[in-house]
């Protein structure tokens, strides 16, 4: 790579990280700057009115229709983004690695549970649901998995079970949740009463999860045939050691990649749907929210520009981060 | 039938299983609470409820559940807890989930809570704004990201015009569509910079001459297609720069081809199939991405339906949504399976 080249892409990282700790700080700060008007107040005096920095209290930013101060929200907004995406995106990719990766490593035949974990389950299932005549099979099943345990102790015993098609399940889950997009997804559970904001984050974590589950699969195929993962078997670990500490670690490396193309997809998502106006109540601030505010003032380019300008720099900045980290792997 | 066939229809039934399944999950969780549709059709919020005469309020929720068959019982079996005792109990095919499937089985997709009137015609009337929409834009997508494809392909990628485009199509790439549509909405139908393309729909009268709606659909279109294009664009260039750099491009080349015969006659019908795979995803993604447009550009579509229907908590409507952007997803899955078919004479769906 030629000189010139390789300091555009410093001083784009330099760029990137600069303007997403900008973010981070300002929103954790908001609270204690000093800003001259609340969140989610309307001034009613200056509604809709272009930046003008003469008079005080200042609208630096301008107003929105409803009388809003344009910075605040967008301050308030990048909290949301803060407190709401970002976590829901990191549990996202966690859940997304555990699922793939357990999926990848055993398969649908790898995971043998022994014929007495089986019945236990299936009598706590039946106990559990009051399914009919649970005072006699519930026991029934419980005395049958005794029975097995016993079976399976005796010395000379075959060890025999049932493997969980874990594969399987989780194929089935990807299937299910790829049947609609998931921007329709997220509007039909949006359809009902406004959400909370542990809600939404739940709803992300949904529609999220299956992308890099899908990732540390495809790599733990490959990670699981190495001499290494072999090595670590035939030392006598416990599967699930190997799998944790040893197999893990590695089908994550993709994970660096799109974390943060996922929570560029994730923001996206969220400020999609505030500017639709659907999920959270519309007094909860955020970018999308003030975008959705041009359909009633068309000519309002102050709030397009800030707020459009702070989504648009926050997904290159993210994009920009994934890149560094593909070409850096 | 050959092994890849044979996986190919696999794949369009289990698609067509979590169709079923994703929609029998929305219809009974939009059915749980049943006093919710009534209060919405009968008007009265909660608080006023408690309020009215009792009795004459009561016959009218009465007629209207039944009207729209939310008297009955919602599955086939249900659980009842009483005191702390749960019984099971089984009702037949006199319910709701069963009747909403035969009832779809011949075509009726339900009543709107809102209104109380059939929803099919509606969707009708629907589908005639998103088709054209959804087709152009897939006309648009398709055919831009061919001409961009091999164009980035067509040279380093790292100089002149091709590291700009490739620039754009990149940050282009990351953007959602809203802000997409946006941008556009006010770079090109605003009074304060460009007026020059109509932006809302809404004003249009039936009687307005085709060129007239004709460019009502410029903006919308272009919005879904510079959503999609960017991924579609980059992935086919970079299939292709693989497919130059393989053994037969440079026999292709020591021949005494030029670059551009390279590239369509030889690199491209190999980089074609797994570019079927993404065109066959753009259906449901433009359907999605409806929604967003349709909103932002007040065109009266499915998507405009979709999102006026969450709004308005008119499940039935939304229901036939999920099922219908569930069924482009099947309609786009089975088109992959043809293309797939004719495009590589390896894979023959009939025996």
């Amino acid at each position: 790579m030629s000189q010139p080249t390789r300091r555009t892409t410093t001083a784009s990282r330099w760029l990137a990280t600069g303007w997403l700790l900008l973010l981070v700080s300002g929103s954790l700060l908001a609270p204690w700057l000093p800003l001259p008007f609340l969140p989610a107040v309307p001034d009613l005096a200056h509604l809709a009115e272009a930046p003008a920095w003469g008079s005080a209290p200042t609208h630096w930013l301008g107003t929105d229709p409803q009388g809003r101060d344009v910075l605040t929200e967008l301050l308030y907004g990048a909290r949301q983004v803060v407190s709401i995406t970002l976590p829901a995106a990191a549990l996202a990719t966690l859940v997304g690695a555990l699922a793939g990766g357990a999926a990848g490593f055993w398969g649908n035949g790898g995971l043998r549970l022994p014929w007495a974990g089986w019945l236990t389950g299936a009598a706590a299932v039946w106990w559990g649901l009051a399914l009919p005549g649970r005072g006699v099979v519930a026991p029934g099943l419980l005395g049958l998995a005794g029975l097995a345990w016993w079976v399976g102790r005796r010395p000379g015993a075959q060890p025999s079970g049932w493997a969980v098609p874990l594969d399987g399940l989780f194929q089935g889950a990807l299937t299910l949740l790829g049947a609609v997009p998931r921007l329709v997804l997220v509007l039909v559970f949006a359809a009902g009463p406004a959400l909370g904001a542990t809600q939404v984050m739940g709803l992300l974590v949904l529609v999220a999860w299956p992308e890099p589950a899908r990732q540390v699969r495809t790599q733990m195929l490959r990670v699981r045939e190495l001499p290494f993962v072999d090595a670590a078997r035939a030392g006598g670990l416990a599967p699930a050691r190997v799998w944790y500490r040893h197999a893990l670690p590695h089908a994550c490396r993709p994970l660096l990649a799109t974390a943060p193309l996922s929570l560029a997809g994730l923001i996206g998502l969220e400020n999609t749907l505030a500017f639709l106006g659907v999920g959270r109540s519309p007094d909860v601030p955020s970018w999308g929210n003030l975008l959705g505010t041009l359909q009633q003032e068309p000519g309002a380019w102050w709030i397009l520009a800030s707020a459009g300008g702070a989504l648009v720099l926050t997904l290159i900045a993210l994009q920009q981060l994934a890149q560094q980290a593909v070409k850096r792997n | 039938m050959t092994v890849l066939g044979r996986w190919l229809l696999a794949q369009l039934g289990r698609a067509g299983l979590a169709a079923w399944a994703v929609t029998s999950f929305v219809f009974i969780l939009s059915r749980l609470d049943a006093t919710k549709p009534v209060d919405l059709l009968l008007g009265e919020p909660d608080a006023q409820r408690t309020t009215l005469a009792a009795g004459a309020s009561a016959a009218r929720r009465l007629a209207v559940e039944q009207r729209l068959g939310l008297a009955e019982p919602l599955f086939y079996v249900s659980r009842a807890q009483q005191a702390g005792v749960v019984s099971w109990q089984w009702h037949g095919l006199h319910n709701q989930y069963h009747h909403w499937l035969v009832g779809l089985a011949h075509g009726h997709l339900g009543l709107s809570f809102r209104d109380g009137q059939p929803i099919g015609p509606r969707w009708r009337a629907a589908l005639a704004y998103t088709l054209p929409l959804a087709g152009l834009a897939t006309l648009g997508a398709v055919a831009g990201s061919l001409c961009l494809g091999l164009a980035l392909a067509g040279g380093p990628q790292s100089r002149g015009w091709r590291a700009g485009l490739h620039l754009l199509l990149t940050g282009l790439q990351g953007l959602p569509l809203f802000a997409v549509a946006l941008g556009l909405l006010f770079a090109f139908a605003n009074p304060d910079v460009l007026n020059i393309l109509p932006a809302y729909a809404d004003a249009a009268t039936a009687e307005e001459a085709w060129p007239q709606q004709a460019l009502r659909l410029v903006l919308p279109v272009a919005a879904l297609v510079l959503a999609v294009l960017p991924e579609l664009a980059l992935l086919l260039a970079s299939i292709l720069s693989q497919e130059l750099s393989a053994d037969y491009a440079t026999t292709a080349r020591a021949k005494g081809l030029t670059t551009n015969q390279v590239l369509i006659r030889h690199a491209l019908p190999n980089a074609l199939l797994p570019l079927l795979t993404a065109w066959a995803g753009l259906l449901p993604t433009l359907v999605a991405g409806a929604v967003v447009v349709e909103t932002i550009f007040a065109l009266p579509g499915t998507g405009r339906l979709l999102a006026e229907a969450v709004a308005a908590h008119d499940y039935p409507v939304v229901v036939a949504g999920v099922l219908f952007t569930a069924l482009a997803r099947l309609l786009a899955l089975a088109l992959a399976d043809v293309l797939y078919a004719w495009a590589d004479p390896r894979i023959r769906l009939t025996p």
